[in-house]
């Protein structure tokens, strides 16, 4: 396989003379059956530029995953400098401190966070206390200049409202803008960026190599592979069938590189198709406007989905599943649909139950909830399934987790097909599965269709489009070619993929939500709203006793719901905060009066309480709903213990501390904007970031080296010292204690920072908002009793806004952007 | 042997609940005397009241993907005031109460199951705000409330025995044998564990996910209901806050019963045992003479316990 000793590196007539940045020698490397990469030898210059090229499944990603520590090989030895590297010590960290990174196709920018704090998040090291941003800020706007003189991105605009292609241009930015860098990867980089973005990039790319960086270009556009490189090395089967310079490779030859000979030959062809069935899906419009006809799938055929990935042949596969009886859509289907997905752990197995239950399902699933489940009965037919996709019977009892990728898959294409239903829908269902099932699975497939079903059939190997009886061949959403019989060649499938059909645009833009803004306004304006109505009704609320008066009480509700949302950042919530705040008013209240020593260390086991419940979540996997739902019976025993029954006094201590005045602001306004203030500061902190980043993307900072379990810890103590202040100005205000005075406020604290703007999941929160819709529903009882509403509908009107504004959210598609 | 003991324990999850019950028992009678036949029967009411609600809890967290019911206490509070005043003691108005429990069952599992699944709001949030707003009603109705005293049925299901044992306790048993016939045998039981142990997975082999998940919540308000309407009975009236030890407690039973809090795997047999287990720590903290608080206390520590002990694999 040392194909690369037998080609001279003469691409660049100093490149001989430079020793090698690095070797990648013999990595061989399986996922199950599946051999990744089989002994592939690989090395770059500095200076140079590679690309690397290969359809899909050739072992592109893992090599290159190999090579930046996100996996270890079973084999072969990297050589860095002349030094090989250990691997037991080698990953994602230890490569970037080598000066080797990755952009990766599927992007790992937090969305929730602003370009700068991106920019932090991967290089922490600057510290400046005030304005601490700044240099990270200049450091998007040089990486941008640098890569992308064209691009206009606001450095304090949130990811998540770039369009794709922007993002993509920041995460480039930021990992070319990495001052150690020497190896840039790049895969697919400019799948989702204009012409001219592109081009911005191939010339940096050119400008960097003439620095001495090396750069491995990874595309499906081979014309562009061809533009950038110094070197093409062209990858098949997990392995490396070709390296040459870029003089000695034509278009043609690269093609024909890519696809090469069907891996399967030795499957005989399928037999044609007998007797035309009858039309079970039928898709037009759009979708085949290149093809310029309708097309047809019938009962018995077996369909090939093929494409580059991302073409769209996952969601046609979906839509054909989610299309109902007729109409004027662009996708019909006529008769019940099985899917069969090849992502089993995500969407394919229940990982509770034995093979034989996962395959019983299918005849369950759709089932009316009453219809009885004769165990046996079904198992039968299960059984026989099994055995047509040779399972071995003495498996059947075995939880399906204990099965091989191919059993399990076995089981799962058992399931799809044992109901019968006439169309089965396939989604790359051999993915990492052995050769053995495979040849399984295509017999059955044949035998199926000619029993009169339809299977359309997504597979990411294009080689195993020889087992169908006809391809559509999608490109950017669209089906570009329909091949039937001995058309269907790896050559004529490859050669359409790569084809561009007309009046498609490369960069999909990512709808910006509108709605954003308004919510991010509905805090402010609810206020000033409410405000205004008392201030008609009676004019004296504006007065500086009468917001005293008023917003005396709300000042606890903002302390709450800003502990509260803290917690929500991290995407969880916090059961317990109310019942927290009752026991600190206990605690204060008695115990800090009586011996204020033993006071101050109660106080303090409570917020270690916090910091508990955090490493119990996090290193036990307990739900956070339930254990702080079991702490806030904690909380509340506690508090009991100590006192029963309302009473206590406030430690004088404690009254002076919350009862300070600035003159022309009355005091509880003050403490108001004080706590937002002290929120805002640490949201916007370094710390706040990371918080924040946790609480979208765990796992992208779990890779960028930040511990969750400490961030949590940290999440959990600010939360409970926020707690802990509205417990203690309880204590002041009212000079005395209850235990059951705290429970309304967890419901409270969320409909808080609901009301002020919060997503209940992805980390994005917002202390202004929060502290507006705390004070807004605070002022609610009080507006009610103005408009001689009892108080009794406080906690109906309340309840009702949560709602509402949830159940708003979701109506006008907040939710996607929750999500993203 | 060790091994296959083990693998029957993981099978059958009940089995250290149940094993609770008979250790704790057993320390009970040999530590006092005043453990009796009456005290048993006692225990027994308590765990029935708390199991039927439990039932319904497990079910809507074996739904998965975090779900939990929190509106279950307003609930039980709501329909025992609904019971007591539509009835006014009169068994001829016994009807006209079920009718009210359920009207009130349904239209808050109803809204629950809208909340979560229609307009996907987190069933933590959903639950824990219809529950609040259950509790101004219930606030309204309790200033209504003229009439008292209880309907001669409801009174002999709530604290009549038949040979010896309580009637409660036989309905909260055919209740948990009626769960588990549900789900171990009818296609709903199947739909409800594939939904909660993968969602996406559920959904694509065409599980009707959206419909398991609001039957769920209907479920679990209607037995809610009935354990409010027995309860109500068997206090000889209705009270602000009836219902709120049944937050902390029905979700005690379900992990205690090993019931996965992750979902997609109930056990109601556990359930049961759970909630005999919970009552019995409860009654054996009274019979100490520790304060209510102290109880508290020891309840949140054993749930936090139990699923720590229990790890990652049950988080799944």
């Amino acid at each position: 396989m040392n194909e690369m000793n037998a080609t001279p590196l003469a691409a660049r007539a100093d490149a001989p003379s430079r020793p090698a940045l690095l070797r990648l020698e013999g990595i061989s490397k399986s996922y199950g059956p599946t051999r990744a990469n089989r002994e592939v030898t690989f090395s770059i210059a500095p200076g140079e530029v590679v690309g690397l090229v290969g359809a899909n499944g050739a072992g592109k990603s893992t090599l290159m995953r190999v090579l930046t520590g996100g996996a270890v090989p079973d084999a072969g030895r990297l050589v860095v400098d002349g030094t090989e590297v250990a691997w037991d010590r080698y990953g994602p960290r230890a490569a970037q401190r080598l000066g080797l990174r990755i952009v990766h196709q599927e992007l790992s920018l937090c969305p929730n966070l602003t370009a700068a704090e991106n920019m932090y998040l991967e290089r922490p090291r600057t510290r400046a206390p005030a304005f601490w941003l700044g240099p990270y800020r200049r450091m998007v706007r040089e990486g941008l200049a640098a890569v992308f003189p064209d691009a206009r991105i606001d450095a304090d605009q949130r990811v998540g409202r770039l369009d794709l292609a922007e993002q993509q241009m920041l995460e480039i930015a930021r990992a070319a803008g990495d001052p150690a860098l020497r190896l840039l990867i790049l895969d697919e980089p400019t799948s989702s960026l204009s012409s001219e973005a592109a081009r911005a990039l191939h010339a940096h790319v050119a400008a960097r190599a003439a620095q001495g960086l090396a750069v491995i270009f990874i595309s499906h556009k081979l014309p562009e592979v061809l533009a950038v490189s110094d070197r093409v090395v062209v990858m098949r089967n997990g392995a490396v069938v070709a390296d040459a310079p870029r003089e000695e490779m034509t278009l043609p030859d690269l093609m024909a590189a890519v696809g090469g000979r069907a891996a399967l030959a030795e499957v005989a062809p399928p037999a044609p198709s007998g007797a035309e069935g009858p039309i079970l899906v039928r898709l037009g419009g759009a979708l085949t406007s290149a093809l310029g006809h309708e097309v047809e799938l019938r009962a018995g055929e077996v369909v090939g989905l093929a494409g580059l990935e991302g073409g769209g042949q996952k969601t046609l596969l979906r839509r054909i599943r989610e299309a109902d009886g007729r109409g004027a859509s662009e996708v019909e289907r006529r008769g019940r649909a099985s899917f069969v997905s090849g992502d089993r752990k995500a969407e394919g197995v229940l990982p509770l139950w034995s093979v034989l239950r996962n395959i019983v399902l299918g005849r369950v699933a759709a089932a009316p909830p009453l219809r009885a489940v004769r165990p046996e009965a079904e198992a039968a037919a299960a059984r026989q399934w099994a055995e047509r996709l040779s399972l071995a019977p003495e498996r059947l009892d075995d939880g399906i987790l204990d099965l091989s990728g191919g059993n399990q898959q076995k089981a799962l294409i058992a399931r799809g097909l044992v109901d019968a239903s006439p169309i089965v829908l396939l989604d790359d269902p051999t993915r990492g599965v052995d050769i053995g099932a495979k040849r399984d699975f295509y017999r059955v497939l044949r035998q199926v269709a000619s029993e009169g079903r339809l299977a359309v059939w997504h597979s990411t190997e294009d080689a195993e489009f020889l087992e169908c009886d006809r391809v559509l061949v999608l490109s950017h959403g669209r089906i570009v070619a329909d091949l039937r019989g001995a058309a269907i060649t790896e050559e004529a499938i490859i050669a359409q993929s790569f084809a561009t059909p007309d009046g498609t645009s490369p960069a999909r833009r990512q709808a910006a939500a509108p709605s954003e803004r308004v919510f991010g306004a509905i805090p402010f304006l609810g206020l000033a709203l409410l405000v205004g109505l008392m201030a008609w009704i009676n004019p004296l609320v504006l007065s500086g006793f009468g917001m005293q008066l008023l917003l005396g009480p709300a000042v606890t509700l903002v302390l709450v719901a800003l502990a509260q949302m803290f917690i929500v950042g991290g995407s969880e919530v916090d059961l317990s905060v109310g019942n927290f705040v009752s026991m600190v008013n206990v605690l204060s209240a008695t115990v800090l009066v009586t011996a204020p020593f033993f006071g101050g260390l109660a106080l303090a086991a409570g917020l270690g309480g916090y910091a508990f419940l955090a490493v119990l979540i996090r290193t036990r996997g307990i739900p956070a709903i339930v254990a702080t739902l079991g702490a806030s019976f904690i909380w509340l025993g506690v508090g009991r213990t100590i006192q029963p029954s309302p009473g206590g006094s406030a430690p004088d201590w404690l009254g002076a501390a919350f009862d300070w005045q600035i003159p022309g602001l009355p005091a509880p306004l003050a403490l108001i904007l004080a706590a937002g203030a002290v929120a805002l500061l640490i949201d916007r902190s370094p710390l706040g970031v990371v918080l924040r980043g946790f609480g979208a993307a765990p796992d992208a900072l779990a890779r960028l080296g930040w511990s969750p379990l400490r961030y949590s810890v940290c999440r959990y103590v600010i939360a409970g010292a926020f707690a802990m202040a509205a417990g203690l100005y309880l204590t002041a205000m009212n000079g005395a204690s209850d235990v059951r005075v705290g429970g309304s406020y967890t419901l409270l604290s969320v409909a808080g920072i609901v009301v002020g703007g919060c997503a209940l999941l992805g980390g994005r929160i917002n202390p202004p908002g929060v502290v507006a819709g705390a004070v807004t529903l605070a002022l609610i009882g009080a507006a009610l009793a103005m408009l001689g509403v009892g108080t009794d509908f406080n906690a109906l009107v309340q309840g009702s806004l949560l709602i509402a504004i949830l159940g708003l959210r979701t109506a006008l598609g907040g939710r996607r952007s929750d999500a993203a | 042997m060790r091994p296959d003991l083990m693998r029957f324990a993981g099978r059958h999850r009940w089995i250290w609940a149940a094993l609770g019950v008979v250790i704790l028992w057993t320390v009970l009678s040999g530590l006092t005397q005043s453990i009796s036949l009456h005290a048993l029967t006692g225990v027994a009411t308590s765990a029935a009241f708390l199991l039927i609600a439990a039932l319904g809890q497990m079910v809507v967290v074996t739904t998965g993907r975090g779900n939990i019911d929190l509106s279950i206490p307003s609930v039980i509070t709501l329909s025992a005031f609904a019971t007591v005043t539509v009835s006014g003691g009169q068994d001829a108005n016994v009807p006209l109460a079920v009718a009210a429990v359920t009207a009130v069952a349904l239209l808050t599992g109803g809204l629950n199951a809208i909340l979560v699944v229609l307009l996907r709001i987190p069933a933590i949030i959903a639950t824990l705000a219809t529950g609040y707003m259950l509790a101004t009603v219930t606030l309204l109705v309790n200033r209504q409330v003229k009439s008292s005293g209880t309907a001669e049925t409801l009174a002999w299901l709530a604290t009549n025995r038949v040979g010896g044992v309580p009637v409660v306790a036989l309905l909260a048993l055919a209740a948990t044998v009626v769960a588990a016939w549900v789900l171990a045998r009818l296609a709903y039981g199947w739909q409800l564990s594939a939904t909660g142990q993968n969602w996406g997975a559920a959904r694509l082999a065409g599980v009707p996910v959206g419909r398991t998940t609001a039957l769920a919540f209907l479920a679990s308000a209607m037995l809610a209901g009935i354990t409010g309407m027995l309860l109500s009975a068997y206090a000889g009236g209705a009270f602000l806050e009836m219902g709120t030890p049944y937050l902390l407690q029905t979700v005690g039973a379900v992990v205690l019963g090993g019931t996965l809090i992750a979902g997609g795997s109930a056990v109601p047999a556990g359930t049961l045992f759970g909630a005999l287990l919970l009552v019995l720590i409860v009654a054996t903290m009274q019979i100490a003479g520790l304060p209510l608080g102290a109880q508290d206390i020891v309840q949140g520590v054993v749930i936090i316990l139990v699923l720590a002990l229990a790890g990652p694999r049950n988080a799944r």
